[in-house]
């Protein structure tokens, strides 16, 4: 064997095993390097026993047994569908506003001025660009980790379940250990009014999204506008100095709002597990709305004197709401509000389950 | 022309690919070692590609169908494999079904030809 010709079995082999799991490559290493002298003294050219062998991606590919995968066939559709919903919701609102903000703070005077206008909107687009971009791949990001981890959840489950039928197995007849399927596992179809549509759930996802969206990218939207002589001032409703400690809870919760929105559709019918997966995330949602709106600093402190120093000698006009804005008044009506629509959202849940869900009724019948 | 012969090369490797276990059992009652498998079957007339009895045989090792060993007494180090007798036994029960297979098949494509 010449050098040159051990320089390819070399980079043959490498090719090889550098797609193979660690800990096979180095006895796959000399598996090869047998394999290939063996070959070569049979044939005596090191081209024609590396083409013989083929493709070593190929190779490689019959090493390699056992499914690997982040998402499988069963959840594939479901995910790329959501995957779509979220981009586009992570995007359009964040450019929108970027244009909306760049014409916004163009000078009052240059309206006409053409050149600046396209400066503007080139500027808006620009940074819409760039937070779209970020936004999409942090959506991507938080909708592929959802269902990866439901992923290796219903395997997990799927192993107990078997574990559970082996067991029983055991104790009608003690003749064989093993788990073997049977009609009786067969689950009954779900009633019709137990299925879980994916138009149920778009307005939430969308929601959640838009929202999520809103409060990382562009906080101080949320602001009273004021238009005086040709000048925007805006004065922001939400604390922004505190935002670096409040923006996690909130993100926190409507992430777990998400998640509880793919477990829904994922299992796609109402039963046990979405009905306790609903109450769980529900609870959680409040107990985090609560830490929001009453713990941490959520409002402006400043925001009616901000607004009245605007405001100036108009301020008359506005005196009425303005002697009315009371953050702790505000923050309850919230709260109030969160935890009606969770309650409610619950409440369908648990209803419907009772009501249509497929184990339940199996429960039931037998 | 390139799709039927794409077909055909598919449903073939589909139908080689369950016989190949009990021809490489087959031939593991002794201890053997790769390339020397590879051309002793090919001289037999069931021809295998190396690229697929390697990773065969590693995977019918770690099912607990075979055993290997390392023999590093010669210049060249070489990985020597036979059947465990668990291998054994599943072989024998292969053989069996395998008769009963063919036998059936072969009546089947008679009744083609007739």
């Amino acid at each position: 064997m010449t050098l040159n010709e051990k320089d390819y079995m070399d980079r043959y082999i490498y090719q090889v095993i550098r797609r193979l799991p660690k800990a096979q490559r180095d006895e796959v290493r000399m598996e090869l390097e047998e394999l290939i002298s063996d070959m070569y003294a049979d044939k005596g050219s090191m081209e024609e026993v590396l083409t013989q062998l083929g493709n070593p991606a190929e190779f490689a590919k019959q090493y390699q047994n056992g499914q690997q995968y982040l998402i499988g066939s069963e959840y594939f559709e479901t995910y790329l569908w959501f995957v779509k919903i979220v981009l586009i919701c992570a995007a359009v609102p964040i450019l929108v506003i970027s244009l909306v903000n760049a014409i916004g703070e163009m000078p009052a005077a240059s309206w006409n001025a053409a050149s600046v206008i396209i400066r503007a909107i080139v500027d808006g687009l620009t940074a819409g660009i760039t937070d779209a971009l970020l936004s999409c791949i942090s959506a991507f990001g938080a909708v592929t980790l959802i269902f990866a981890v439901m992923e290796r959840k219903k395997i997990q489950l799927e192993m107990k379940k078997a574990e559970k039928w082996s067991v029983e197995k055991l104790s009608e007849d003690r003749k064989t250990a093993e788990s073997r399927w049977t009609p009786k596992f067969l689950e009954p179809v779900p009633d019709k009014k137990a299925l879980i549509s994916r138009g149920d759930s778009i307005v939430g996802i969308v929601f959640i999204v838009v929202f999520c969206v809103l409060l990382i990218f562009s906080p101080h939207f949320f602001a009273a506008i004021i238009t005086e002589d040709k000048t925007v001032t805006t004065v922001p409703i939400f604390n922004l100095e505190q935002w670096g400690t409040i923006l996690p809870v909130f993100i926190l919760s409507l992430l777990i709002g998400l998640a509880d929105e793919v477990l829904r559709l994922v299992v796609g019918v109402y039963c046990k597990l979405v009905m306790i997966s609903n109450v769980v995330c529900g609870i959680i949602q409040i107990v985090l709305s609560a830490v929001v709106l009453k713990v941490l600093p959520l409002w402006n402190p400043n925001f009616v004197t901000d607004l009245e120093r605007t405001l100036g000698d108009k301020a008359n006009s506005g005196a009425e709401f303005l002697t009315r804005w009371n953050a702790d008044m505000v923050s309850n009506g919230f709260l109030a509000f969160i935890i009606v629509i969770t309650l409610l959202e619950i409440g369908v849940t648990v209803y419907k389950t009772f009501r249509y869900g497929a184990s339940v009724k199996k429960e039931m019948t037998d | 022309m390139g799709e039927e012969k794409d077909l055909l090369s598919a449903l073939l490797l589909e139908l080689r690919r369950g016989t190949l276990t009990i021809s490489v059992l087959s031939q593991l009652k002794e201890p053997k070692y790769g390339y020397a498998l590879v051309q002793s079957m090919e001289e037999k007339g069931v021809a295998i590609d190396p690229n697929t009895l390697y990773p065969l045989l590693r995977r019918l090792e770690s099912q607990g169908l075979l055993e290997s060993k390392w023999e590093t007494s010669s210049t060249k180090p070489r990985k020597y494999y036979q059947r465990t007798e668990y291998g054994t036994e599943i072989y024998k029960q292969l053989k069996t079904y395998w008769k009963n297979l063919s036998a059936g098949m072969e009546r089947l494509l008679r009744e083609e030809e007739v």
